[in-house]
């Protein structure tokens, strides 16, 4: 005679593994995902009336209407070149610095290499408002090229870290195994070596070019009101707009390089480049 | 042996050899030595002497502390820097372990999920926030669908201090997972696996071999964000009451709105000062690391 | 026509000397094993004569060419490394194909060699993969394609398989003798791994502290060490301090002759290999008397310790006919030995005719 048993029922064996994991994804799906939804909903929506889980009406009417906006039509170029020439910056200061890092001896490397990681000990704001008073002398306030410089502090210690830690994890054999068959040391730089650092570089680019695509303070501080970003044109917009598409409309715009990101989530957690240059 | 003895190459250690490691990384060093550490050594600096004699003066500070809204923002941040990092520690500890020992297709998910905010951009999380959990908000209306009873009696933290706080965690989880998992992926599956060979229980595994290993961890995790918390603006900002207001909200009203330049370097040196408590314990902990890694 | 010679190569890190004057010749078509324990400089020697390293003063000839002052890619060596170097972003078939390239060679040579050197190492199907895809034999195969393919002069191998399991350790040698007498090139092989050096090698090395101890060939390294380090190093070996006055080697309570002309009095080592120790009838007069205190069954023979009361443990290798166990006494007297003296030649000793004990007198 055969007993069922309460643990031999498919979906109870199920639960009593992964109960606790269920657990979590239900409350980080209401926690985190839920809310990040109810953006994308309100960025489609043309009405949205409580209680309605759902908007009420549908539409893409808001795009138009805040797409136009004088505001955000010069936000927006405003935002990308700031990002695109942050990103070459960036790399152009920091890679040779990186490849030095990793690469060559010097007095005080390690020192140098730790003063990255203490910026992190300053807390941003306060640290931008003491840049903001050296700023006003010099009349960088409200200048673009006031921006770049704030936004180029923000990504360094990324630019630095990344690179550095890929440049090290080269094998010194392989680039000796290229000058062996016959490659001049720079054919082995650059048919060996940048291949292999490839995709840390492009992790370390990807993250400075997002980076600075949503940075606030520094923006908000240095730049308003007269070079305004999309972040900085948005709290207004969140604050006073009876209108919340176009706060949500304006999200997602800021997102749409994080989807980039997300595509590629996996690696760079993989690759540690999520957490690097914090010291952990 | 009539060995041909040539000369060796002479070493080609040319000056140029010695100089350019220091050319390459001297960009990037000044700019941090010239606008992080200059500017903050400066300010502070600066708030310490009088403008006009250059002597050493406590006046700024005086002001500071005599001014009630200022003293009330600092201890309030204090207060949801402190909460928020309880309630941070209360999540991202148990998830991390779960994720640490599971991995099964859902502790994937619920990883992927856990990192998902980093991925969100800041003024964006407040942004959805405030839609997810003011009155009439879709969490509101979620609840509604079970009883509209129990939605009328929804409290809202937006405009609140519980809505900075939870905002401020929000933003926090995927960092402090991250970094509590790297933690944890120190520690080897048969050191834990020994200590139950010897019949330790799950309670002393936790406290005596699994909290100690992860001691630097945690205060990384706790230090930097603490400073980070200490340090927010949109979150306060855009989820928070009007009054009291968070020392980052503070320091912007005072250097853009009420034009007090002065004023808001000595909050921002207050900041510091404060977060340096905790910053050096940081420092501390991450060149110890370096150092002993060699 | 391929020679390569070292003279006194010397190479000094900072204070540390790796590389004492170090003085070699390998003839063309040669496999030389370079021997020795880590750190004996070994591998300094080798990334040396590949150019990876600078020597601090000597010459390197390759035909009678100084290659000293050139750079490693302009050197007619190729290498093989210890780690698996295959370059991870390329397939096989371009990590063999990089170096012609930079040769300038046309396309059609450059498929006609690559497939050449991939059947030469029996992989010719995998130009296609990663080296991702390969296991660690398969790799270092392809590593060696990759050295063979661009015709060096000389072959530099660094402790190729030592990242290899024992098995695979094996097969590889064999077929890397084959590969390097087929295509007739001299080579340099670097090894901690005595059995490795010993089976390949047309002539070995031994190196130690920075110096060359012995080059010699397999069998006389073994036979015949030159010195107590090779003795030691080597095979196994029963290492007995004794005392020698004049024409006579005293070892505790025991006395044996030195041949004539070898008089000396000073302490002096005696070696004795453990298959060199015969049983004897025990009472007789040189006989070294011991008990057996382990008895180790290594299949077709057996190693057996044992105590003796003036020399320690003695090592020694009996067939599996002789029934020893433990505890039993014996009475054992060694056939050959070699006796080293500081700084000289060592003298080695036949004791010829010692008479065997028949084995059913042992039970």
């Amino acid at each position: 005679m055969t007993t069922v048993t309460i643990t031999s029922i498919p979906f109870i064996r199920f639960f009593r593994r992964e109960g606790i994991g269920i657990l979590w994804l239900i409350g980080l799906i209401f926690g985190i995902v839920l809310p990040i939804l109810t953006v994308l909903l309100w960025a489609f929506a043309i009405k949205w009336r409580y209680p309605s889980v759902l908007p009420t009406e549908w539409g893409l009417d808001f795009w138009m209407e805040t797409l136009s906006r004088a505001d955000i039509r010069r936000a927006l170029p405003n935002s990308i070149a700031l990002s695109v020439l942050v990103t070459v910056l960036s790399a152009v200061i920091c890679l040779p610095a990186s490849f030095a890092f990793a690469r060559l001896q010097f007095r005080g490397k390690q020192g140098l290499l730790l003063s990255f990681l203490f910026t992190n000990a300053f807390p941003r704001f306060g640290l931008y408002i003491a840049i903001a008073v050296i700023f006003f002398r010099f009349k960088l306030v409200g200048t673009f090229a006031g921006v770049v410089v704030i936004q180029l502090l923000n990504t360094l210690l990324l630019m630095i870290w990344i690179p550095t830690a890929a440049f090290q994890g080269v094998d010194r054999a392989l680039e000796e195994a290229g000058l062996d068959v016959g490659a001049s040391p720079l054919q082995v730089f650059i048919q060996i070596t940048l291949p292999m650092v490839f995709p840390a570089l492009f992790a370390a680019l990807l993250l400075t070019f997002v980076n600075t695509f949503y940075e606030t303070y520094g923006a908000l501080l240095i730049g308003a009101p007269n070079v305004l970003t999309i972040p900085v044109i948005m709290f207004p917009l969140i604050n006073n707009q009876p209108i919340p598409q176009f706060g949500a409309i304006l999200s997602l715009v800021l997102f749409a390089p994080s989807v980039v990101l997300l595509l590629f989530a996996n690696r760079l957690l993989r690759g540690g480049y999520l957490t690097a240059g914090f010291g952990v | 042996m009539t060995a041909s003895q040539t000369e060796p190459a002479p070493h080609s250690k040319s000056r140029f050899s010695t100089v350019l490691p220091y050319l390459l990384v001297a960009p990037p060093i000044l700019m941090v030595f010239g606008l992080i550490f200059f500017p903050a050594l400066q300010s502070t600096l600066r708030t310490l002497t009088d403008a006009e004699t250059g002597a050493f003066s406590l006046a700024r500070y005086e002001m500071f502390f005599a001014d009630k809204t200022s003293v009330t923002s600092l201890i309030f941040t204090i207060q949801i820097a402190l909460e928020s990092l309880l309630g941070l520690f209360v999540i991202c500890f148990p998830l991390a372990l779960y994720l640490r020992f599971n991995t099964s297709r859902i502790a994937t998910g619920v990883q992927m999920i856990s990192l998902l905010p980093m991925f969100v951009p800041g003024i964006m999380s407040a942004y959805a926030l405030i839609r997810f959990v003011r009155g009439r908000g879709l969490f509101e209306t979620l609840i509604y669908q079970v009883s509209p009873l129990l939605a009328d009696a929804y409290y809202s933290p937006y405009v609140k201090p519980e809505g900075i706080v939870i905002g401020l965690i929000w933003e926090a989880i995927p960092f402090t997972v991250l970094i509590l998992l790297a933690g944890l992926r120190q520690l080897d599956n048969g050191l834990i696996e020994s200590a139950q060979d010897i019949g330790a229980n799950r309670w002393y595994i936790f406290t005596r071999i699994i909290l100690p290993l992860m001691r630097r961890s945690i205060l990384i995790a706790f230090c930097l964000n603490f400073i980070s918390m200490f340090g927010a603006y949109t979150i306060p900002y855009l989820l928070g009451p009007a009054a009291p207001q968070t020392m980052g909200v503070l320091m912007q009203r005072t250097l853009q709105d009420y034009q007090q330049p002065l004023e808001a370097e000595t909050q921002a040196v207050i900041t510091f000062l404060i977060c340096s408590l905790v910053g050096l314990v940081y420092v501390q902990s991450v060149s110890g690391e370096r150092v002993r890694k060699g | 026509m391929s020679t390569l010679s070292l003279h006194q190569i010397r190479k000094q890190f900072g204070d540390v000397v790796a590389v004492h004057e170090m003085n070699l010749h390998v003839n063309h078509g040669e496999f030389l094993c370079i021997l020795g324990p880590s750190g004996c400089g070994k591998s300094t020697a080798l990334r040396m004569i590949a150019g990876f390293e600078e020597p601090t003063a000597g010459d390197i000839r390759i035909d009678d060419r100084s290659i000293g002052m050139l750079p490693p890619n302009k050197r007619p060596t190729a290498m093989v490394f210890q780690k698996y170097t295959l370059w991870p972003h390329m397939r096989v078939y371009e990590n063999i194909a990089f170096g012609l390239r930079l040769h300038g060679f046309s396309r059609k040579d450059i498929d006609e060699k690559v497939k050449g050197a991939l059947e030469l190492v029996g992989l010719p199907a995998y130009g296609k993969r990663f080296p991702s895809q390969l296991s660690g034999g398969e790799q270092q195969r392809i590593a060696l394609a990759r050295a063979l393919v661009l015709q060096p002069k000389i072959l530099l191998l660094d402790e190729p398989f030592s990242n290899l399991d024992a098995l695979l350790r094996v097969r590889l040698r064999e077929e890397l003798r084959r590969i390097q007498r087929q295509v007739n090139i001299t080579a340099i092989f670097v090894t901690h791994d005595q059995e490795e050096a010993l089976s390949l090698a047309d002539r070995i090395a031994v190196m130690n502290k920075g110096r060359i101890e012995q080059l010699d060939h397999p069998s006389r390294i073994y036979e015949q060490p030159q010195t107590l380090f090779v003795a030691d190093f080597i095979g196994v070996m029963n290492l007995l301090p004794a005392h020698q006055d004049g024409g006579e080697i005293i070892i505790g309570s025991y006395r044996m002759p030195v041949p004539s002309g070898n008089e000396y009095s000073g302490d002096v080592t005696l070696a004795v290999r453990p298959e060199d120790l015969a049983i004897v009838p025990s009472g007789s007069d040189a006989a070294w008397n011991g008990q057996v205190e382990h008895v180790i069954d290594l299949g077709h023979y057996r190693k057996v310790l044992v105590r003796t009361e003036h020399m320690g443990v003695l090592k020694v290798y009996l067939p599996k006919a002789v029934d020893v166990r433990e505890a039993t006494t014996l009475a054992l007297q060694p056939t050959r030995y070699t006796i080293f003296r500081d700084h000289q030649t060592p003298i080695e000793v036949h004791a010829g005719s010692v008479p065997q004990l028949s084995l059913q007198g042992m039970a």
